[in-house]
């Protein structure tokens, strides 16, 4: 229950704590021993040569944890998975980030790593969709595409010398975020995923699971990736324009706010945020007729650990 | 898809069947018909067939008309008058529409290229030139860099200028820069692939699909390639996955006309049999053969059927074919010449024939010296001794050259340098030239007609054919080219004309998986697994063959119930009884008349009966009986298998060998053109000639227990005569023939034999109850029925493929694949690559898996570097060496561990139902260069490491480079593993191989 700051009645505490053990105890005997923490000594057979991956170091001959978290072998490389820490990235993860900076040919994003990550105003495809080289003009008008504070979402694509990470924006369905919640949950929470953008038709919102914790909810947009919308002439684009400012419907505001909470009450308990999961918490609220606001409320917190609990129980069972 | 069809040739008036985007297309049709059909004026028929892909439901761009009226000044003009083909493909471009240009290699599709640069130089926008071969591209790199200054070029060895306008690459880069999302992707308009035949290729042709497919929205492309029959399929592909339409321009104009001569080994003279005009020359090609001079028996018998009647040695005195062939070209002023074999060692024989040849003056000698020397400049003084080197400069100033790929690679651009100025006048090469940059000579010479494919000498085919005599004749100094084919055996016209005047090969697609592309696809949001499949070229021809089969099918289901038979079930049974008795009766003369048995009776002079020739193919009798015909047996010999080499082996087990018996009978004999005649084996009581023929063993049908006296010489006719006349008088006497009693005679006990016998004698029965055997048309109800069941047939097989390809390709081994990456832990069940898999991700120049498995099990981890290096030498080379030695046993052992490895890998595979032989892709690891590659990264010199093995310079080179590019994609796994040791020994191994002459620069940079 660490870390959990909801005010609980009493029998509400405990609820929640027999679901969180009941989670726990299924966990525990999943892999408890591989645990380590920092200048703990990973053991390994001698014989062997092992590869030393992330978060191990060699120190008079043994190998050494130097992160927290949990020892995984695959093969013979030895590495510690950490468990709750700060972003990391890898190439190919979908981060949503936040311009902090406009700079020479780059913006500078804040995507909950060590450092800023850098989109270069060649990775990003051009809004009138024409393959050219960027000139300096483009570079000039690179505050039309985005600002300080803009949301965005992009792909890692690698890594520079200084260990600061590259963006592209592959896609035209990449690039800048408006009309929505950006929400920022433990990164650890997101697990990687083959899909990471998620178009909800039937809410009518877009949700984005950024890899690094940041998440987006917000309006669904289609995917503009037809070639004759692209080379559109400057009446289409303002056409587009006047559209982006148009009202968003109340249903669509209720619906990011209500996916918006979901995802806060499973990163208050501190579960893994997949769109199963927040389907499932949406669900819930929807049967048990709560209001936005009532799903933060500390019922429903225990409900859905409860759920959670149940669910993963049934989960094993199955499995053994 | 609608399209608008337009022959330069035809007039005007030909009706355009509802082109979509009308107003902007007739307005070009009208240009571009008036300007072709004035150069038809002049007199010169280059026609040019132009032809437009629409995606369906297409909507014509506005835009596309002002831009084009914005352009109205070229971007780049060319100080000769453009072909119609040319100027056709550059009036797309100016429309800003992909084009792909179909022609020969020397009808100069580089100017669209030239163009498409240009273009896209001036709007400021990137643009790609792929390539397949390295040495391509460094060639095109000089090639445009002496055009327009803003080049750079990227292969696996070498990168210059990567952030140029234009860049030059290979397709192989370019796919992985699209995977890796650079920036070039982003800001590249126009994309050139030339050569895009190479799509074919079997082990590469899929990188040209996936680069294609990957290709971003916008871009438009250049497709340049050699003529194909269908590249009207491949711009439809082309319009459909990119949404846009693509333009075909064919042509099979050559700039010069071709000669095609003959010259048949042993004779003295060429004989002109395909002339510029294209037509064949039927009496001078049997002149040709005719004048083909036979091989002396015994030489014959010594080469064993062998192919290499090309590199026959000149017998005492006299001169090869090659050098009176040569002396005669450079009689004739036919020089320069290209002579093509097939491959590099019968290269470099052929060129030492020529050693008395001198072909070069004084002055050309010396300058051919400046230039070898300035070249060579660059190598250590260690390099410069190594004996390809030395031996080389004599054979040059003499004028004569040679190129493979088995050459160092800075002397084969030495030899391409010395042979575009001229100074060469001789030059031996294998097919490689035949592709890539303008070299052409006046003649070329095929040395040999056929060719090795992997596992038979097979005929050249037209494709291959027409690449090569492209390089035949030079434009603006020659009228026509010449071809001579040295032909050393018989030769069908059929065949001659199939290779001389045949088409191109189609191009088709050579689509497969791997798992590096299934990762590299896994690991990023877009990729999507099955929508590559379904836009594959691949899918895209099997859904086109489609409606075809449905067709065929079709046709074939009519005429099959169109059939109709009177009491056909009656007739089906009977019909069923006579297959039954037939396999029956074939059953048991198998076993009666096997080597086995019969051997000891096939004494000279016994009668034998036999099935005569079917008269006619297509027809198999229908009768109980067969058509038998009896004769006298003269002498029995064994088959030489090829198999049985082992002579000894063979006797003691004659059953297992294949017989012919050599029987006296009557027989027909037609002509049937020239060279073939046909026997055909006729009744005792028909016309025709006494003859001995040999027939295989399985013919007999019946032994005589009868022996005739035979007269030894056989060779008079009447002899020959009268024995037939013996026969049938003993015939006529004893009409059963006396068969023997197996049983009884031949003494055969075997249990199927008799088993054999009582059903046939059941089903003799059954056939006497049959009423319908007595129907008077029996015999041609039959037949009608046969051909009945064999449509059946037919169109089961039809539909069989149609399953198969109305299903999306490749599905069950994407399946079958991804279940491998599954159990090796690459994927998890989600289809998320993991760690392992990220690592196969960056390994795409040799096999990922196995690598990858090696990597995490430690094994390059406690190895030195150079026995690292050593060991990943096996990764990268694939020739075959028959007596390579074994490397030395810490090598050996590392080997053995790869090989365990391998074979894990294949394993696991094959349980997963992936198509693998297991040993087959074990043996793919070829340990042959480990021992020099071992030398080489110690520091050894170049000419030490050559006396280690007994390779090719050039193949060597070769595989080092490769190697390099290996441990730079390692060091990227490595540190995506974050393992900083084994990083810090991969570069550490780069440095320790990437040095001297193996990674001396290519001249053209």
């Amino acid at each position: 229950m660490r870390g959990i700051e909801i005010s609980l009645n009493q029998t509400q505490k405990i609820r929640l704590q027999r679901a969180l053990k009941q989670l726990e105890s299924l966990y525990l005997r999943a892999n408890f021993n591989a645990s380590v923490t920092v200048a703990d000594t990973i053991p390994v057979s001698n014989e062997d040569t092992i590869l030393k991956g992330h978060g191990t170091s060699e120190r008079d001959g043994e190998v050494v944890a130097t992160l927290c978290g949990v020892v995984e072998r695959v093969n013979k490389l030895v590495y510690v998975r950490t468990l709750r820490a700060r972003y990391k990235p890898e190439i190919g993860d979908i981060i949503v980030g936040r311009v902090v900076e406009v700079a020479q040919k780059r913006w500078k994003l804040e995507i909950n790593f060590s450092q800023d990550a850098v989109l270069m105003l060649s990775s990003m495809n051009l809004p009138d969709g024409i393959q050219r080289r960027r000139t300096a003009l483009d570079e000039l008008n690179m505050r039309s595409i985005f600002e300080e504070n803009d949301v965005v979402c992009g792909e890692v694509r690698n890594f520079q010398n200084d260990g600061g990470i590259q963006l592209q924006a592959r896609s035209q369905k990449y690039g800048k975020l408006e009309k929505g919640q950006l929400l920022t949950i433990p990164p650890y929470l997101v697990k990687r995923q083959k899909h990471h953008f998620h178009h909800l038709e039937h809410y009518g919102v877009d949700l984005i699971l950024g890899c690094n914790g940041f998440i987006w909810v917000g309006e669904l947009v289609e995917a503009r990736d037809c070639i004759e919308e692209d080379q559109l002439n400057n009446t289409e684009q303002q056409f587009t324009k006047s559209n982006t400012t148009k009202e968003m419907p109340l249903e669509t505001r209720r619906s990011i706010c209500q996916i918006a909470n979901a995802i806060r009450v499973l990163s208050i308990l501190g579960f893994n945020v997949t769109l199963e999961v927040i389907l499932e918490t949406i669900d819930l609220s929807r049967t048990l007729n709560l209001g936005i606001d009532e799903m933060l409320g500390p019922e429903f917190h225990v409900l859905v650990a409860e759920r959670e609990a149940e669910r993963r129980t049934s989960m094993t069972k199955r499995k053994g | 898809m609608a399209s608008v069809k337009r022959k330069s040739i035809e007039s005007q008036q030909e009706d355009h069947p509802l082109p979509p985007p009308q107003k902007q297309l007739r307005e070009d049709n009208s240009n571009n018909n008036s300007r072709s059909s004035k150069i038809i004026g002049h007199g010169e028929a280059v026609a040019c067939l132009h032809d437009v892909s629409y995606p369906g439901n297409y909507v014509p761009p506005f835009s596309s008309i002002t831009q084009t009226q914005k352009d109205s000044k070229p971007a780049k003009e060319f100080p000769f008058t453009l072909d119609p083909f040319q100027s056709e493909a550059i009036s797309c471009l100016d429309s800003g529409q992909s084009v792909m240009v179909s022609a020969h290699t020397s009808a100069g599709k580089t100017v669209v290229a030239l163009y498409a640069i240009a273009m896209s130089l001036k709007n400021q926008q990137r643009v790609v030139y792929t390539s397949p071969i390295k040495a391509l591209s460094n060639q095109k790199f000089r090639e445009f860099k002496e055009e327009f200054s803003d080049v750079g070029l990227m292969t696996g060895d070498v990168t210059i200028d990567p952030n140029a306008s234009c860049l030059v690459m290979t397709t192989e880069i370019w796919r992985s820069m699209q995977y890796k999302g650079s920036e070039t992707t982003r800001e590249v308009a126009w994309i050139i692939f030339d050569e895009v035949h190479y799509m074919r290729d079997r082990e590469r042709g899929v990188v040209w699909e996936e680069s294609i497919l990957m290709a971003p929205k916008n871009a438009r492309f250049v497709f340049l390639s050699a003529t194909v029959p269908n590249a009207k399929e491949f711009a439809d592909w082309v319009a459909k996955v990119h949404q846009q339409p693509c333009h075909i321009v064919y042509t099979d104009y050559r700039p010069t006309p071709l000669q095609h001569y003959i010259f048949p080994s042993g004779g003295e003279g060429l004989y002109l049999v395909v002339d510029e005009k294209a037509k064949f020359r039927e009496d001078s090609f049997q002149k040709a053969v005719n004048a083909l001079v036979p091989k002396v028996e015994g030489e014959k018998k010594r080469e064993n059927g062998k192919w290499q009647k090309g590199l026959n040695v000149s017998r005492l005195g006299e001169e090869s074919d090659i050098f009176k062939m040569v002396k005669m070209i450079i009689r004739r002023q036919y020089d320069p010449v290209i002579l093509f074999s097939f491959s590099k060692r019968e290269c470099e024989f052929l060129a030492m024939q020529m050693a008395k040849m001198d072909l070069n003056q004084d002055d050309e000698k010396a300058n051919i010296e400046t230039i070898f020397w300035s070249a060579m400049d660059m190598l250590s003084d260690d390099d410069k001794k190594l004996p390809q080197v030395s031996n080389m400069l004599p054979l040059l100033k003499r004028g004569i050259g040679v190129h493979h790929s088995g050459l160092l690679p800075i002397l084969k651009e030495v030899i391409e340098i010395l042979f575009q100025e001229g100074l060469i006048k001789c030059l031996f090469a294998t097919e490689t030239f035949s592709i890539g940059l303008n070299m052409p000579a006046k003649t070329v010479v095929f040395t040999n007609v056929r060719k090795f494919d992997g596992d038979k000498f097979r005929w050249l085919s037209s494709g291959e054919y027409i690449q090569m005599s492209g390089r035949a004749g030079r434009r603006g100094i020659d009228d026509r080219g010449v071809c001579i084919l040295m032909v050393d055996e018989k030769l069908e016209p059929s065949t001659a004309k199939m290779m001389l005047k045949g088409s191109a090969d189609s191009l088709n697609s050579a689509f497969h998986l791997s798992y590096n592309m299934l990762l590299n696809q896994m690991r990023c949001e877009d990729g999507d697994l099955e929508n590559l499949l379904r836009n594959s070229f691949f899918q895209f021809q099997a859904d086109r063959a489609l409606p075809d089969l449905e067709k065929q099918a079709k046709v074939l289901e009519e005429e099959r119930n169109s059939m109709v038979i009177e009491e056909e079930e009656n007739l089906k049974n009977y019909y069923d009884l006579i297959q039954q008795y037939k396999s029956l009766k074939k059953d048991v003369r198998d076993i009666v008349y096997s080597p086995k048995h019969c051997l000891s009776y096939l004494q000279s002079g016994r009668l034998v009966c036999i099935q005569c020739t079917e008269s006619d193919d297509k027809s198999p009798s229908f009768l109980i009986e067969d058509l038998v015909t009896w004769g006298v047996i003269v002498n029995f010999d064994r088959v030489k298998g090829v198999s049985d080499v082992d002579v000894d082996d063979a006797i003691r087990k004659p059953e297992n060998a294949n017989y012919t018996v050599d029987v006296l009978t009557r027989c027909v004999v037609t002509k049937d053109g020239v060279a073939k005649k046909k026997i055909k084996v006729v009744p005792l009581t028909e016309h025709g000639e006494p003859l001995i023929v040999s027939i295989p063993i399985d013919q007999i049908n019946i032994l005589s227990s009868a022996r005739l006296y035979m007269s030894k010489d056989l060779l008079p006719l009447e002899v020959r005569e009268n024995t037939l006349k013996q026969v049938s008088e003993f015939l006529s006497r004893k009409p059963s023939g006396l068969p023997m009693d197996p049983e009884g005679d031949m003494n055969i006990q075997s249990s199927s034999y008799k088993k054999a016998v009582r059903r046939i004698e059941a089903l003799e029965h059954l056939f006497e109850k049959h009423e319908i055997a007595k129907s008077p048309l029996i015999k041609e109800k039959l037949k009608v029925l046969h051909t009945k069941q064999e449509l059946t047939a037919r169109i089961k097989l039809i539909r069989k493929s149609m399953r198969s390809s109305t299903a999306l390709a490749f599905k069950d081994e994407l399946k079958a694949r991804k279940r491998v990456l599954r159990r090796l832990g690459y994927i998890t069940s989600d289809d998320v690559v993991e760690l392992k898999g990220k690592v196969a991700c960056e390994i795409s120049s040799a096999d990922e898996l196995t690598l990858t498995e090696l990597m995490f099990n430690g094994v390059l981890k406690d190895i030195k570097v150079e026995e690292m290096v050593s060991l990943l030498s096996c990764f990268v080379w694939q020739e075959k060496l028959q007596d390579a030695a074994k490397p030395r046993e810490e090598l050996d052992l590392l080997f053995t561990q790869l090989q365990d490895t391998a074979r894990r890998v294949a394993k696991i595979q094959l349980e997963c139902k992936v198509q693998i032989d297991v040993e087959n892709f074990v043996s793919s690891f070829r340990p042959d260069i480990m021992e020099a590659v071992y030398a080489w990264a110690k520091g050894s010199k170049f000419y030490e490491i050559m006396e280690i093995t007994k390779v090719f310079e050039g193949s060597l080179i070769r595989a080092i480079r490769r190697l390099e590019e290996v441990l730079q994609q390692l060091i990227e796994a490595a540190k995506s593993i974050g393992e900083t040791e084994l990083e810090a020994k991969f570069e550490e191994a780069v440095s320790k191989i990437k040095r001297d002459i193996v990674f001396a620069a290519s001249l053209y940079l």
